[in-house]
């Protein structure tokens, strides 16, 4: 027998009573009243630490049993999947065990796990999408920032000759490359590659190279991009986090939200820096292979980082490694592939 | 657990909240909650909810009977399957072309029914002393309160505020209902203006404080960062803008503790004009600088401890705001009745969990 409140169907009020089981079924028994017989099984509350289990009968009725109390062993039942839970939780031990296998699996996922279903991801999305998502990010930016190249026709057929030629060199799979130039605006000196293939070249990079093999160093190192699909990569691992985020942090305070959000903000950074250095072994590479200086284009980046101030520079500065950084491991590659400029 | 004293009337009780959940306790939940959610990628997260509210609701008590949440953990799944796979679907949608962020315009016309449906759902889902909450909204009267008046507030530069504060916790207390008997608030204009007036006070001292400081660590950082840089030029050009960056840190920091302190000061005015059924009156009194200092330190303690304090930190925040809260009850609290109410919309509800917009203290 458990000794309990009783709330009837749809009401606040409390009345002491007890809850029997007998051969005949559930018994309740109220204060000053006659036995009621409760047909069926009621609906019974999982266990919890603190909280009372409450028994909901068939016609709305509460049994509010006070915590603690063996309502599992009064029905006869066994314990449920969260019965077993509640006694776990209460298991420092287990506890414990849990907990480094929580701070274990978030960083496996991290390192591994959505990197990996980045690299998966970016491999089946349609082309058709890619595609799109070129259109896109294309119309924005060229009524937001980008107009028109001003370089003049004989310089843009050089330039057109120059990425033909590299395109030329790499494998045809993949999104079709092609190559635009724009003046840009607030952007100044700079090259993008959208996933879709297109590539963006702007009139001030052109302006600041000396040579061509420093503006093929450029485009081979978008065309880098664009072949190990960064951009599509860059977008899954950045959904990955965002997801693995709401899944840890589901009762997480709006403060802790906002700096947690704003961490994996900067993380996106560490990995856009590891695209650049891949971006840059796979110039490296299409260089040598096109018999031009594979380290030319390091120079031209030393050359924005100097005349560039402001804004453009903490994106340079923050996206991509530090330049010297960088000619030290575009030589390394380099020479391991046999050159020797 | 809860502490009854009788007041100046034969029958007018002065009941206090009080939360009986412990850290410790609350760990384990946590933790267990965690694993289950990684294991599943995710899928667990409905059940941990419900396990969490749960938790907190059933060990807050008021005049010896508990809080309850009942949700169903399946449909909280439905509902978040349904919220990703539309959030999904709509970036994609931009990504794509940026016409259709013209989409907003259509959530911002959805808005105040997702809010109305969202409040209906959370409140059918709690109850006390098995009668549950309810609520009636009104697509205009939400328009107004949650889209107008943001605006308003924006254009006025704040001072419109307060305005907003009563128009807005008026609109949830009177569509507010327990079981057959309804909640009224009346916020009065003029406290909820000393609020704003306390926190502009407040910003003043914290920004001082923190720009200070931001300025000094600023300065610091960028002539460090600028002398291993090894370029004249990039020193220059660091030391400048160092500084700023760091005010501009600072006076973020300043902004967000300013809207705690005043949502602190707003839960006050608000409890304190509401009553349920005519009768029976609610209070609240959060120390405003107690409040801010709590949710920094609980912030602190989360990030130093890479998230394990956490539980701890909620446990914390919510046992202080159940001890500042009171009902002053007239005569007992066994004659509510519970009646048919709108069941809400968890797909609604889900959404702003997802999304973080959480009303209400």
């Amino acid at each position: 027998m458990i000794q309990g409140r009783y709330f009837p169907p749809g009401s606040s009020r409390a009345i002491s009573a007890d809850l029997r089981n007998t051969e005949q079924g559930l018994i309740l028994h109220l204060d000053r009243q006659d036995d009621v017989l409760q047909p069926g099984m009621p609906k019974v509350s999982d266990p919890l630490a603190g909280v009372p289990r409450k028994l909901t009968f068939a016609d709305g009725g509460v049994f509010e049993a006070p915590h603690g109390a063996d309502i599992d062993g009064l029905l006869r039942v066994r314990g449920g999947f969260f019965a077993r839970l509640a006694q776990l939780e209460k298991s420092l031990a287990f506890v414990a065990v849990a907990a480094v296998a929580v701070v274990g699996l978030l960083f496996l996922i991290y390192r591994f796990g959505i990197p990996l279903l980045a690299t998966g991801a970016a491999a089946v999305t349609p082309p058709v999408v890619v595609a799109a998502m070129d259109r896109g990010t294309l119309e924005t930016v060229d009524r937001t920032v980008f107009s028109p190249s001003e370089l003049d026709e004989e310089t843009q057929a050089r330039l057109r000759r120059i990425f033909g030629e590299l395109s030329a060199m790499v494998e045809p799979a993949g999104p079709q490359l092609r190559l635009l130039l724009r003046e840009g605006g607030v952007v100044g000196a700079n090259a993008l590659a959208l996933p879709g293939g297109t590539i963006i070249v702007t009139d001030d990079l052109v302006k600041l190279a000396e040579t061509d093999d420093e503006i093929a160093g450029v485009m081979a190192h978008e065309i880098g991009h664009v072949r190990e699909r960064h951009s599509l990569k860059q977008i899954y691992r950045v959904l990955g986090i965002g997801f693995m985020i709401g899944v840890i942090g589901g009762d997480a305070s709006q403060l802790v939200d906002d700096v947690v959000t704003q961490a994996a903000a900067f993380q996106t950074l560490v990995y856009a820096r590891g695209f650049e250095a891949d971006a840059d072994r796979f110039s490296v590479a299409l260089m040598v292979r096109a018999g031009r200086d594979p380290t030319a284009f390091v120079d031209l980046l030393d050359r924005i980082v100097g005349t560039s101030g402001g804004s453009s520079e903490t994106g340079w500065l923050s996206t991509h490694p530090g330049t010297q950084d960088r000619r030290q491991a575009v030589l390394e590659a380099a020479r391991g592939l046999g050159w020797d400029g | 657990m809860d502490q009854n004293t009788i007041g100046a009337g034969s029958d007018v009780r002065e009941l206090r909240f009080s939360f009986t959940g412990k850290a410790v306790e609350y760990f384990g939940i946590w933790i267990v909650n965690l694993l289950l959610s990684i294991v599943t990628l995710g899928i667990y997260t409905a059940w941990a909810k419900v396990r969490r509210l749960r938790y907190f609701y059933g060990n807050t008590w008021l005049d010896g009977h508990n809080f309850e949440y009942h949700a169903r953990p399946i449909k909280i799944l439905l509902g978040r399957v349904i919220v990703v796979a539309l959030l999904i679907v709509y970036n994609l949608l931009v990504s794509v072309s940026p016409f259709f962020g013209l989409l907003i315009i259509l959530y911002i016309l959805v808005f105040p029914w997702l809010l109305n449906k969202s409040m209906a759902f959370n409140a059918r889902m709690t109850s006390y002393r098995n009668v549950r909450l309810n609520f009636r909204g009104s697509y205009l009267g939400a328009l107004g309160v949650f889209i107008v008046m943001p605006l308003a507030t924006i254009l006025s530069l704040g001072l419109l505020a307060p305005v907003a504060s009563r128009l807005a916790n008026n609109y949830i207390g009177r569509h507010l209902g327990y079981g057959m008997a309804r909640f009224d608030t009346r916020a009065p204009l003029g406290a909820l203006y000393a609020n704003l007036g306390a926190t502009v006070l407040f910003v003043i001292l914290v920004a001082l404080v923190c720009s200070g400081l931001g300025f000094v660590i600023g300065t610091g950082a960028s002539t460090i960062g600028g002398l291993a840089e090894d370029g004249e030029e990039a020193l220059l050009r660091l030391i400048s803008s160092g500084p700023i960056i760091g005010a501009m840190v600072g006076g973020y920091v300043a902004l967000t503790l300013a809207y705690l302190f005043y949502a602190a000061g707003v839960r006050n005015v608000a409890f304190n004009h509401t009553t349920l059924d005519g009768a029976h009156r609610l209070s609240s009194r959060v120390g405003r600088f107690r409040y801010v200092w709590i949710l920094v330190s609980n912030l602190f303690a989360t990030l130093l401890t890479l998230g394990l304090l956490r539980p701890w930190a909620a446990v914390r925040t919510w046992r202080y705001l159940a001890s500042s809260t009171g009902l002053q009850a007239v005569g007992s609290l066994d004659h509510f009745v519970d009646g048919a109410a709108p069941e809400g919309n968890v797909g609604a509800a889900e959404f702003f969990d997802i999304e973080g917009i959480d009303f209400g203290l």
